[in-house]
């Protein structure tokens, strides 16, 4: 069994909240802008209630397996071929979600930041980070998310605070945007921007029980949400929403904006330090599931060969996508329209499987 | 090998490669450009100007001349210019470094000046606002409509006080927040008002002015009164050094620039859009109408705009809630308290309503919503196809608008009365 390290609730609550929260300062709001107008802030909401839900099912089925990981609950559950088609399917999603965000990472740093720095060059740097990290465990992993926190909550707050001058509440309306039903449906659809609270499931055995999962998936899906809805907002209201949809990091043009006359201005460093940051501890986050899955569905005892190899595979696969040009960020957007089937059904399925053949804390008391 | 070397050994090696990273650029390798002009090309479709600083310590400092010529680059003391005929901005920034020992950064562009012919033919928005995706320029970045040449404005644009353009640019284009006679519109701005459903784009004007109307003889001015607000740019009579003037704004119809307005419509203007910061008024005595009484007025509050619809057509009540203090009282009367301040705040709410009325009633001719009005207008649709199927700012001529305006005297100064001058000869 790989050694993982226990950690305590804040630190998964500060692991899930960055890895969650950092798709806010990429291109998703502009999308999400242009879906639904200028109601973006509270139709995330919506998502967030639609991944409470989600995660629901996902405790659920770690309540009937206290202290089990993901891959073993679907092999107990749904049989060895099917449990290892699910695990499989599951850590797949981890990997394309990694190799996406970082993709899009660096999509809108050459945008904005380094326009002359080549796309391998900011992925392999990124990738060497992410291996030594992974190299580190998962209880360093959470730990750091936990210290890098606070100092990117300042930062945060900072940004939104200094951003005032530029809001207008009038942007806000109309206040339904595109309209109710397109509201409902694309607040459902994109519950996938938290689906990464299936991270949980695959470290909850480093939690000190099943309660502690619960807390900390609850407690990182609201923050999150109330995270996100803040961010949005803050934009919703410096940019019109026919402005708003056309900007790539909607999220750094507002920091851009910041102009105190000649005693403020110029502050999009500090922003540039939290999405550096989150974005790191979110590839990390993801990558380090994907490989540490991988290693439990084979039971392979040492993660650092397995992590090696799966390096080599993010960094070709975001160059990759890098390479397939302009339509790769659109087409990621497309795919994060059903990003939630693989976070939420696969666990409801098991879920259900589990309970029809009453697997779980019954059949093993 | 050892565990915990391999990750320390990956922090160093990415600790070096980070230090030496493709996109830095020392500082003597580029030169900052400081001010830019547009205006319509001969030999290409744009005339592009870009003025920058030589980074040379001249004994002159930003006061010396021109060189002179019809050069494509003219010295400015310790600041210079550069001006190319070009296709589109991007090939006129490439045309440029061919024959500057140093890369154009705009990083830190601290002016963008359109000449008014451009910008009344409509095309600024085929250049400007294309500028936007530029990630050197940013959104922040002030923007002037220019009476007359883009390229003679920054030819004559240089410090005067100190040594330092940028600072000099900076410190005239947020004037306006002391006087109000024109406002400040960045790259941002236009670029959303462009496309906005909501309103018009304005944007201030900057004019040089050839001393002209400063009169050295003649007859004397006597007691008439005449409001410094009814200047327009260019034409203040002052002399002096600095041809350069910021005055009035310019008001577009989506891309095209329809009019201009005077000192006192930018600050009605200002006024009915929130914007208004403090100015001096000139108010003529109301007990002794060839004296005046200067006024420093600043908002009381942003105006309160209350709106309703009848049969499709917006009705806007707007009440503009401004305070002042009084600078001076030529007469001597004692309009510090009652009843005399009462008519003194009554005559100045009189004036200002009439002013922003008349503003109000020209707009609206031309169809022009530049009040920000839409704005509070959109609250009242409840979806964005309604609010744009409406098309506010094609209804806006028929926009019944009744204005108030709420005007109070918090101060004094520093008298609390004004004494009568003894044995002063009354006429």
């Amino acid at each position: 069994m790989i050694e993982e390290g226990k950690f305590g609730v804040q630190e998964t609550v500060w692991l899930m909240v960055s890895t969650i929260v950092t798709k806010v300062f990429y291109t998703s709001p502009a999308q999400v802008a242009s879906l639904v107008g200028n109601v973006s802030w509270y139709m995330t909401l919506i998502s967030t209630a639609t991944a409470i839900l989600g995660f629901t099912f996902i405790y659920l089925l770690l309540k009937r397996f206290p202290g089990w990981d993901i891959a073993t609950i679907m092999k107990d559950t749904l049989g060895g071929f099917f449990g290892f088609v699910f695990s499989i399917a599951l850590a797949l999603y981890l990997l394309f979600l990694a190799t996406n965000t970082l993709s899009e990472f660096t999509e809108v740093a050459k945008a904005y930041v380094f326009l002359l720095t080549p796309s391998s060059f900011i992925i392999g740097i990124f990738v060497v980070g992410i291996l030594v990290m992974c190299i580190l465990g998962l209880e360093t992993q959470a730990r750091f998310a936990k210290l890098a926190a606070y100092t990117m909550l300042t930062g945060f707050v900072l940004v939104l605070i200094l951003g005032t001058e530029n809001y207008d509440i009038n942007r806000l309306f109309p206040i339904l945007g595109y309209g109710a039903d397109k509201i409902l449906i694309t607040g459902l659809a994109r519950s996938s921007v938290y689906g990464e609270i299936v991270i949980l499931a695959v470290i909850a055995p480093s939690l000190q029980g099943t309660y502690f999962v619960k807390k900390a998936g609850y407690i990182s899906l609201i923050l999150s949400g109330l995270l996100i809805s803040l961010s949005v907002l803050a934009y919703s209201l410096s940019f019109p929403y026919y402005v708003a949809q056309e900007i790539v990091a909607p999220m750094y043009e507002m920091a851009e904006l910041i102009d105190y006359g000649r005693f403020v201005q110029r502050v999009e460093p500090i922003f540039l330090f939290i999405w550096f940051f989150s974005s790191f501890i979110s590839i990390t986050a993801l990558f380090y599931c994907f490989v540490s899955l991988y290693c439990k569905i084979f039971r392979i005892q040492d993660i650092r060969p397995i992590a090696l190899g799966s390096a080599l595979i993010l960094f070709v696969s975001a160059l990759f996508n890098m390479d397939l040009g302009v339509g790769a960020v659109q087409r990621i957007q497309n795919i994060r329209q059903y990003g939630w089937i693989p976070p939420f059904i696969l666990p409801l399925i098991a879920l259900i499987v589990g309970m029809l053949r009453k697997r779980g804390v019954r059949s093993h008391e | 090998m050892n565990s915990r070397l391999i990750p320390i050994l990956m922090t160093v090696i990415l600790a070096v490669l980070l230090a030496g990273c493709y996109d830095a650029s020392e500082v003597d390798d580029i030169t900052h450009v400081l001010a830019m002009g547009i205006d319509r090309g001969v030999s290409d479709k744009w005339r592009l100007t870009v003025q920058f600083s030589t980074i040379q310590d001249s004994p002159g400092g930003g006061e010396g001349g021109d060189g002179g010529g019809g050069g494509s680059g003219q010295s400015q003391g310790d600041y210079t210019h550069m001006t190319v005929d070009a296709p589109s901005f991007f090939a006129g920034l490439d045309m440029l470094n061919s024959s500057i020992p140093r890369e154009l950064s705009f990083t830190h562009l601290g002016l963008i000046a359109i000449s008014e012919d451009l910008a009344r033919e409509g095309l600024m928005a085929d250049f400007i606002a294309p500028l936007i995706r530029y990630k050197q320029i940013r959104g922040s970045t002030p923007l002037m409509v220019i009476k007359g040449s883009a390229l003679d404005f920054i030819r004559e644009n240089k410090p005067y006080i100190g040594t330092v353009l940028s600072k000099a640019m900076q410190i005239s284009t947020r004037a306006s927040m002391n006087i109000g006679f024109f406002g400040h519109t960045t790259l941002g701005d236009f670029y959303s008002d462009l496309k906005s459903t909501y309103r018009q784009p304005v944007v201030p004007i900057g004019a040089l002015n050839d001393f002209k109307t400063f009169r050295e003889d003649g007859p004397k001015w006597g007691d008439k009164y005449k409001d410094e607000g009814e200047y327009l740019a260019g034409q203040l009579p002052r002399y002096g050094v600095r041809k350069i003037e910021y005055w009035g704004t310019a008001l577009f119809s989506g891309e095209k620039m329809l009019t201009e307005l005077n000192g006192t419509e930018t600050r009605a203007l200002l006024m009915l859009r929130g914007e208004f910061k403090r100015g001096f008024f000139t108010v003529q005595d109301p007990k002794k109408p060839e004296l005046i009484i200067p006024l420093d007025i600043r908002p009381k509050g942003k105006p309160k705009v209350r709106m309703s619809f009848k049969d499709g057509i917006p009705n806007i009540d707007i009440t503009v809630p401004l305070k002042g203090t009084i600078l001076a009282i030529q007469s001597g009367l004692h309009y510090e308290q009652d009843p005399l301040l009462s008519l003194l705040e009554k005559t100045f709410e009189k004036e200002t309503k009439s002013e922003i009325d008349q503003l109000i009633n020209k707009c609206k001719g031309l169809n022009l919503d530049v009040f920000k009005f839409g704005d509070v207008g959109a609250r009242y649709f409840a979806t964005i196809q309604e609010w744009e199927k409406y098309n506010w700012n094609s209804k806006f001529k028929d926009a019944k608008i009744n204005t108030q305006v709420e005007f109070v005297i918090q101060r004094t100064g520093t008298r609390t009365k004004t004494s009568p001058i003894p044995n002063r000869q009354e006429e």
